[in-house]
């Protein structure tokens, strides 16, 4: 029953491949719901900032703080669905949480002069940080950070009304991102 | 060098440990996911559960999500150690080889 030292190596490198292959699904299954939330968040705040522009700081503030609980809320009901626990879904709240505290560092240091420039800075990067997390978790995730990159782009420089771009496209694309992820 | 873990000394059953290897402890990979990762068919791979249960390397859960019907498979702690130990074999020989 003993093995070659090349038939070992062929048995380690399955075993790596299935690990490898595993982990990512079970990571995008986990990042999912989390996805889907936060493109109805992304709709409603940029839909809502547009309607009514004077009230944005506000609408985003309100929003942060239901997402956050959101996410929370998201955790405990996949440990109800059965699930031991949830490992990551404190870490897609931690991921939100950096690039927000990151966003608004940045107006802080660097107040945006325009509105667009308000509201495609937290998209890119969103976009990018989408495409940082694929270079370990998987190409779905590198995909989908290029889609919203660019569409943040182009919605910069050549559509207006921004905030309506951006809440169609930011959150559509993430909802979308998060039904996809659903399907690995 | 001792002879390798018969249980899981077969493609199949080898792919299903690792898939299920990094999972967190007490967490589950649905029967789907699994055959994806894997890539054999649903007998067979139903079949080489089987054994790993009856082996108590795996546990596995049926429920119903809605109307549809859920099968989860998840590591055992003697088939996290099994494995562990299995991959500590493999790693021998490629040790004593080179």
């Amino acid at each position: 029953m003993s093995l070659s030292s090349q038939e070992a190596s062929a048995s380690l490198q399955q075993v790596e491949e299935a690990s490898r292959r595993s982990s990512q699904l079970y990571f995008y299954h986990c990042s999912s719901p989390h996805l889907i939330m936060w493109g109805i968040i992304w709709i409603i705040g940029y839909g809502g900032t547009g309607l009514f522009p004077r009230y944005g700081w506000w609408l985003w503030l309100g929003l942060i703080v239901i997402g956050s609980v959101g996410g929370i809320v998201l955790g405990h009901r996949y440990k109800r669905d059965g699930y031991a626990s949830s490992p990551y879904a404190w870490r897609m709240g931690a991921l939100w949480a950096i690039i927000l505290f990151f966003v608004f560092g940045t107006y802080a240091i660097l107040p945006p002069h325009l509105d667009k420039q308000f509201c495609a800075f937290p998209a890119l990067i969103t976009g990018c940080a989408y495409m940082a997390i694929g270079l370990w978790r998987g190409l779905r995730y590198v995909i989908s950070g290029m889609v919203v990159a660019t569409l943040t782009l182009v919605g910069y420089y050549f559509i207006e009304p921004i905030f309506f771009w951006f809440a169609a496209v930011g959150g559509g694309a993430m909802i979308l991102t998060g039904l996809w992820f659903r399907t690995a | 060098m001792e002879q390798p873990d018969p249980t899981i000394h077969q493609p199949v059953r080898l792919k299903i440990m690792a898939a299920l290897k990094p999972l967190p402890a007490g967490e589950a990979l649905e029967f789907v996911r699994l055959k994806a990762v894997v890539g054999a068919t649903e007998g067979n791979l139903g079949a080489h559960i089987t054994t790993l249960e009856q082996a108590g390397y795996v546990g596995v859960e049926k429920d119903f999500v809605g109307k549809r019907p859920r099968t989860r498979v998840s590591m055992t702690p003697q088939g996290r150690r099994a494995f562990d130990a299995y991959v500590g074999y493999l790693q021998d020989i490629i040790g004593a080889a080179g």
